[in-house]
């Protein structure tokens, strides 16, 4: 095996995919650990990959699918008879889950605090291109509140005192997430993600701030005012704590 | 949602991809008390909606091909200037620019719901063509999003600092 061999292989090879038994991918993934530059290859592509699926889940949908969608329900509904109707209200219940909801059925979990602040994490780790630059906060939350975005928040004074960079909104399962980038002394960044805290499933409700190592990065999350809080940097704990304070 | 975004990259139009949502939708509330296997609900419905956009296009005898091998091709590389410039509308474009073949097994392992198993249940291929075709269309991919990246920088008027939006 070379390189490129490897390369090919591991492109396709998912991280806890089950039930698929090649050979080629043990092989690949052994190559990787004695050769440390397709290791750091395979890492970018994962990155670059969750990147990706980040922003296919962000494509936007129309504002009215779901009441054009219910809209036929109901009119379904009005044309059959009773026992056919509670049939289709159930069925109907059902799809609407699948499709509005974080519901995944029995063989996904539900969104929960670490599938949030992975793919916060992986969001931020190539620096993500802002909607409005300023350095002015009040600015920025003017901005994110016409989005429709998570606006009226408290940012930890601490934070406060580091440049604001900008902001931008994504879309984490359907609610909008609001960032904002502020710039540390070294020239990286720190990054606040707010997110109304109904969005995620099994939050801990912490008021305040849980740490936790997401490779390089670390996260602070707690949850006040109705507002789940992310604040992510690369860094250790110690680091992060400066700027938003000790549990 | 799910749904519908698969729908709007297999049949690229916001129309086409309502209409597949709502069809899939309907046979769900009409055929779905038939299925047993409460666990193969999302796998159905996404089955559901990729037989009728091949009934659709009458592509059917197109996609019906015979097994590939599974042979995976190394995807080129993407600098990091093109990483930082993509963006929802880039991933989407560059999805709709894929060949057909590739295009469906692609968008279902960025969406990151389906195991290789059940997108192959759900395109009703060998996995070993699944994990093929998601090589070669990663690959063609990742050389879409360069291009696409470049064209929208091109695009790209400067503009004061607090006038950016």
């Amino acid at each position: 095996m070379n390189d490129a061999e490897a390369r090919a292989i591991l492109s396709v090879y998912r991280p806890g995919e089950s039930g698929i038994e090649d050979p080629r991918f043990e092989q690949a993934k052994c190559y990787a650990k004695s050769h440390p530059e397709v290791a750091q290859w395979w890492a970018e592509q994962q990155e670059l990959d969750d990147l990706i699926a980040l922003k296919l889940v962000s494509t936007p949908v129309p504002s009215d699918l779901k009441m054009r969608l219910t809209a036929w329900e109901q009119r379904s509904l009005r044309r059959t008879t009773w026992s056919r109707a509670a049939l289709l209200l159930a069925a109907s219940i059902v799809a609407a889950a699948v499709m509005f909801s974080s519901w995944r059925g029995p063989f996904q979990p539900a969104v929960s605090l670490a599938d949030y602040r992975d793919e916060m994490v992986s969001f931020v780790k190539v620096t993500p291109k802002l909607e409005l630059e300023s350095s002015d906060l009040s600015r920025l939350q003017e901005f994110l509140a016409k989005a429709n975005a998570p606006a009226h928040f408290n940012i930890p004074e601490k934070l406060k005192d580091l440049g604001p960079l900008g902001c931008r909104v994504l879309r984490f399962h359907g609610h909008d997430v609001s960032l904002i980038c502020f710039e540390r002394a070294e020239g990286k960044l720190v990054h606040l993600l707010v997110i109304e805290a109904a969005a995620v499933a099994k939050a801990d409700g912490a008021t305040n701030p849980q740490y936790a190592a997401e490779g390089e990065w670390t996260t602070a999350t707690w949850t006040e005012g109705g507002h789940t809080y992310l604040v992510t940097t690369k860094g250790d704990r110690t680091l992060l704590e400066k700027y938003v304070g000790s549990s | 949602m799910p749904l519908y975004r698969f729908g709007l990259s297999l049949s690229r139009k916001e129309s086409d991809a309502f209409d597949l949502t709502q069809h899939t939708f309907l046979t769900w509330a009409t055929k779905g008390h038939q299925l047993r296997d409460r666990t193969k609900v999302k796998t159905w419905l996404f089955t559901t909606l990729y037989r009728q956009f091949l009934s659709d296009k009458r592509r059917a005898e197109h996609f019906a091909e015979a097994h590939e091998d599974a042979q995976f091709v190394e995807p080129p590389h993407v600098s990091p200037s093109v990483v930082n410039a993509i963006d929802a509308g880039i991933v989407q474009q560059a999805l709709h620019d894929l060949e057909d073949r590739y295009r469906a097994p692609v968008t279902l392992f960025y969406m990151q719901q389906h195991s290789y198993r059940e997108i192959a249940e759900i395109l009703e291929i060998p996995i070993g063509t699944v994990m093929s075709r998601i090589s070669r269309g990663k690959a063609e991919m990742r050389a879409k999003l360069t291009d696409l990246a470049a064209t929208d920088a091109r695009k790209v008027i400067s503009m004061p600092k607090e006038q950016r939006q």
